[in-house]
């Protein structure tokens, strides 16, 4: 089943080299994309890192990553550096709304086709492809009414573990959840705290939760990276079977392994090998739209899938590996 | 020589030996030494900024390493928008060089920076505050986090490591708070200032306004640190606090204050980053605290305080940020940055600790750097030699004066009032009363070794002080610093405008003041070891009362020590110790300002020089040569050598045990020795002074005042008289 996956990612490379061998290969000679992601390291930004390296390789342009390692000022001196180096196409994941804003002004103004991925800025540019958090917010929160709330027989407590409070997927997903539970005062949230995407973190903060509320029923996780450690205080405290989790994330085999092992109750999960050939497509046309980038802004919106113990027989999840070997 | 070898030093030096004894190797021995200023090596090691040499050649390599790895590193664009960074970043190094310069470390640079970035924040995006008005809360609100740490530090005396450690915790928390409550507002408000909005994409004629901000700062840093009170109070304390306190410092003040300085200047840095990037991020001021301490410790700062300087936060601030914006841009992996920057850390430590730990050792085994010297074989002394040097009794039995009540008469004189005065190494000036110098007083006390001296038309007695340089006591005890510099020679390396052991002195008729300064590379107390190097090191200054001014004008002299106005005062005789000679320096008549030799290769090294009374002249030589000494001499790989490898007091010097007094004429001539052949009173002569008829013969090594009886001498010839003419 997991091939089948697969193949539909493979033909989302081919519908793209298609479109690029009608074009001469040279075209693409000579032009750089560069990618500055919140951090390397993680599934979801190596996921995306490998599918832009392959189209890359195959079309002769060049590719590039900077790291900020989570430090967002790093991240905004790689911007600016990059900046003055005049890439064709920026690949930015904003670590928040607001930092890089004025650098994609800046960018876009130098003529540089900037694409956001996933995690939107205040400042608008040419391409954005990712997920709607504000409707996962609200999924994730339908979830909780429908495990915790009235009729379930249970507390109606939840606990949210945020990412960097500041960031798109945070703002928006509370969004989401606020949107939700409003209509719904049986929901009671006894903890709404950042974790700053950062496991270990995550981990400090659930184990104070399960002990100050004993009898909680369910928890949102903003990430799965981060949820592995929001999962194991729950499990550490005994109480995997009373607290359902659901968390999100980009739906690698770390997903699927938590799902099994109960440690995740539902990811929602945004597929990163598609956003991969979204922003593929999204550089072709970029690359090939000329030398000033267009008015138009194309959104592209990465459907979600649901990943629980009952569909990922069904769907399964990608390997970095897999991933790597297909392109590779 | 890199200058200054005057005509004192070619008409110094003693006659070489015939060239048909000097063979080609010893030949280009000379002109090597003579062409390669050794002693320079050893005088930049000296100097307090060659502890900057390593940091630049680190900054140098860091900055060619990526330079060449990365394209377009310097590109102009490239380089300003690093500059932005570098500018915001330089300011926190600034604040922990200057807490490290005091002695302390200051870890919580990093949370009180994400203070001041969300304080500055809240006052923009949330009150709306002006931009003048946020800068102030910034800086009032990093400011208290470094009064904080002053306080528990400073005058609570905690432990600098472990108390900015658990600042650095709580005001984290404190920031994690308000982030948990205030970052999505913030991240959803909107400034509406337009200098706020100004600041973070500022550029003054192209330059980052953050980038100037930090350069002004570096400048009036290093303004403050190196030549104001303030400045020189943190170094102080940093260096030794008990030393400071003793020295009246207010050790604890000076250790807060340090404190609040870098916890303001993390504020406008914050401030600064804030209207930059307006980033709420958690991650914010994160880890700063390591790099910072990486930029100032790689500079050169030292951890243990009192060594540092704003070009060292300079240095450091600009390799620690090519080195983390060169990793980003090498696009190395997660955690790569930390880890080269941790290695960096590492090996900064490591410099530090072992730079500061062997600084001396080395500079001791290189400073010392002999050179050439070439002197024909003198005339013998031996008893039966037949030479006017030869060796007699007739000190044997001087009367002793004063014994044990001087430590050191370096030099003997009388006044009007037939009082003697000498000097001791305790820094005081004994006055022995006439008629029979039983009874004595400490007539002023001056501090450092007083050495030469004369009486001045006025009856002041003007005092060489060794370590100190010349002074004035007036009659009435007053003691007064005449001139302690002179103008700096333009190629010298140490700065030679200080006077480290002014010697001799003597003075015109117009009132100038000659002194000798015997060396500008030894101090007081490390003065023999100038005789290894016989090199001319020392120089003769002028002191012009008229005009206040001091200029040297003679330099590379061999040690010159004893100078003496000749009986006509048309000209100066002065002695070179090393040189073993007797110089003339013409001050009136046609020759004025030439300088010719007088007396070469004499058999001992020549000190004090005085008037006799018969219109010749006193010379004490202070020791003997020795054909040993004479060979070395010829031998400076030996000397250094020697210098290197054996204990300081197993060296070879020239022998100052034993030596005489010698008389002699304008011409040349040498008249008559006295010897105290046995060295039972007066084994080691420095000085002579004829006063009635008798000579008092002083010691720099002794523990009294000799007096010999002079046969035929004028019994009421004194030689303040012979200088100023009896008193009205």
């Amino acid at each position: 089943m997991r091939l089948r996956h697969f193949l539909t990612a493979l033909a989302a490379f081919g519908l793209t080299l298609a479109a690029a061998s009608a074009q001469t290969a040279d075209q693409y000679k000579g032009k750089t994309v560069a990618f500055v992601p919140v951090a390397l390291g993680y599934d979801l930004e190596d996921g995306w890192s490998a599918i832009l390296k392959h189209q890359a390789d195959k079309l002769g342009y060049t590719y590039e990553v900077r790291n900020p390692n989570l430090n967002s000022d790093v991240g905004a001196q790689a911007i600016s550096q990059l900046i003055t180096e005049k890439p064709t196409v920026l690949v930015i994941q904003n670590p928040d709304v607001q930092v890089y804003s004025r650098l994609i002004k800046k960018a876009e103004k130098a003529g540089i086709h900037v694409i956001q991925i996933n995690m939107k800025s205040v400042a608008p540019s040419d391409y954005f492809v990712g997920a709607d958090y504000v409707q996962l917010g609200q999924q994730a929160a339908d979830m909780m009414v429908q495990k915790c709330g009235a009729g379930s027989g249970k507390s109606g407590k939840i606990a949210i573990v945020q990412g960097v409070l500041t960031a798109a997927a945070s703002v928006l997903q509370m969004q989401g959840i606020d949107a939700v539970l409003s209509k719904h005062p049986d929901i009671k949230v006894v903890s709404n705290q950042a974790a700053d995407w950062d496991s270990s973190k995550a981990r400090a903060i659930m184990q104070t939760v399960v002990q100050q509320n004993p009898d909680l029923c369910g928890v949102v996780g903003f990430w799965d990276s981060m949820d592995v450690g929001t999962g194991s205080a729950i499990r550490e405290a005994g109480k995997a079977a009373q607290v359902f989790l659901v968390t999100s994330g980009g739906g690698s085999d770390t997903a699927c392994t938590n799902i099994d092992n109960g440690t995740f109750g539902a990811e929602l999960s945004y597929d990163v090998p598609r956003q991969g050939s979204d922003m593929n497509k999204d550089i072709l046309a970029a690359m090939t739209a000329g030398p000033a980038p267009d008015a138009d802004k194309v959104t592209q919106i990465t459907p979600l899938k649901v990943l629980s113990k009952e569909t990922i027989g069904t769907t399964g999840c990608w390997t970095l590996k897999q991933l790597q070997a297909a392109a590779g | 020589m890199p200058e200054g070898a005057g005509p004192g030093l070619r008409s110094g030096q003693a006659e070489p030996a015939s060239p048909a004894r000097v063979g080609l190797a010893e030949r280009l021995t000379e002109q090597r030494y003579r062409l390669f200023p050794d002693h320079v090596v050893g005088e930049i090691l000296a100097k307090g900024w060659v502890d900057n040499a390593t940091p630049f050649a680190f900054l140098l390599i860091v900055l060619a390493l990526f330079g060449s790895l990365i394209p377009d590193f310097f590109s102009g664009a490239s380089l300003v928008a690093s500059a932005r960074q570098l500018g915001e970043f330089g300011c926190v190094v600034i604040g922990q060089t200057i807490v490290l310069v005091g002695g302390g470390i200051d870890l919580s640079v990093g949370s009180s920076f994400a203070l001041g970035n969300i304080v500055a924040l809240m006052c923009i995006n949330l009150a709306g505050l002006p931009a003048w008005a946020a800068f102030g809360c910034t800086l009032a609100a990093s400011g208290a986090v470094g009064l904080l740490n002053g306080v528990l530090v400073g005058y609570l005396r905690l432990r600098a490591f472990l108390t900015t450690l658990v600042t650095l915790i709580i005001v984290r928390a404190v920031v994690d708070v308000l982030l948990l409550h205030e970052a999505v507002p913030i991240s959803m408000g909107n400034s509406n200032s337009a200098v706020w909005d100004w600041l973070g994409d500022a550029t003054v004629a192209g330059v980052p306004f953050s980038l100037i901000v930090w350069l002004v700062l570096i400048v009036g840093g290093h303004i403050i640190l190196s030549r104001t009170r303030p400045g020189w109070h943190v170094m102080a304390v940093g260096g030794s606090r008990r030393s400071a306190h003793n020295a009246g410092i207010s050790v604890r003040r000076t250790v807060c204050a340090t404190y609040v300085i870098a916890g303001l200047l993390t504020g406008l840095s914050a401030f600064l980053f804030a209207a930059r990037l307006g980033s709420t991020g958690s991650e914010t001021g994160s880890g700063l605290e390591l790099s910072v301490l990486t930029a100032a410790i790689l500079g050169g700062n030292s951890l243990g305080g009192g060594r540092g300087s704003m070009a060292k936060a300079l240095m450091g601030s600009i390799t620690v940020l090519a080195i983390t914006n060169g990793v980003v841009r090498l696009g190395l992996h997660a955690g790569a940055g930390p880890l080269v920057l941790g290695l960096f850390l590492l090996l900064a430590i490591v410099v530090d600790v072992r730079w500061l730990k062997n600084r001396h050792k080395i500079l001791s085994k290189v400073y010392i750097s002999p050179a050439y010297q070439r002197l024909a074989p003198p005339a013998s002394a031996a008893a039966d030699a037949g030479t006017p040097y030869a060796m007699n009794d007739k000190l044997a039995d001087v009367e002793v004066l004063g014994l044990d009540r001087v430590d050191g008469p370096e030099d003997v004189i009388f006044d009007r009032n037939d009082h003697m005065y000498t000097g001791s190494r305790h820094g005081d000036i004994h006055r022995f009363l006439a008629p029979d110098y039983t009874r004595h007083e400490v007539f002023a006390h001056i501090g450092g070794f007083p050495l030469g001296m004369a009486f001045d038309r006025d009856d002041n007695l003007l005092v060489c002080v060794g370590g100190m340089g010349l002074y004035r006591v007036r009659p009435d005890r007053v003691v007064e610093k005449v001139t302690d510099e002179t103008n700096r020679s333009r190629l010298s390396i140490n700065d030679d405008t200080r006077l480290r052991l002014a010697d001799d002195l003597d003075i015109a008729p117009d009132g100038k003041i000659y002194f000798s300064e015997a060396t500008t590379r030894y101090e007081m107390n490390t003065w023999p070891v100038d005789a290894l190097e016989a090199r001319g090191n020392g120089r003769l200054i002028c002191y012009d009362p008229a005009r206040g001014s001091t200029r040297t004008i003679l330099r590379g002299l061999r040690f010159p020590n004893g100078i003496c106005l000749a009986h006509d005062g048309q000209s100066f005789l002065f002695a070179q110790t090393w040189a073993c000679s007797i110089s003339r320096y013409w001050i009136a008549g046609p020759k004025a300002g030439t300088t010719e030799l007088v007396i070469a290769n004499l058999p001992g090294h020549p000190d004090n020089i005085n008037r006799a009374s018969d219109g010749t002249y006193w010379l004490a030589l202070v020791g003997m040569r020795s054909p040993v000494v004479d060979l070395s001499l010829r031998m400076p790989g030996f000397r250094r050598r020697m210098a290197r490898r054996v204990a300081a007091d197993e060296w070879l010097y020239p022998n100052i045990n034993i030596g005489c007094v010698v008389k002699i004429d304008d011409g040349g001539q040498v008249l008559d020795a006295l010897w105290d052949r046995h060295g039972r009173n007066h084994p080691m002569i420095t000085s002579m002074r004829e006063h009635r008829g008798y000579l008092y013969l002083g010691g720099i090594l002794n523990n009294r005042v000799g007096r010999y009886r002079i046969p035929g001498a004028d019994p009421d010839w004194t030689g303040i008289g012979s200088y100023w003419g009896a008193r009205a």
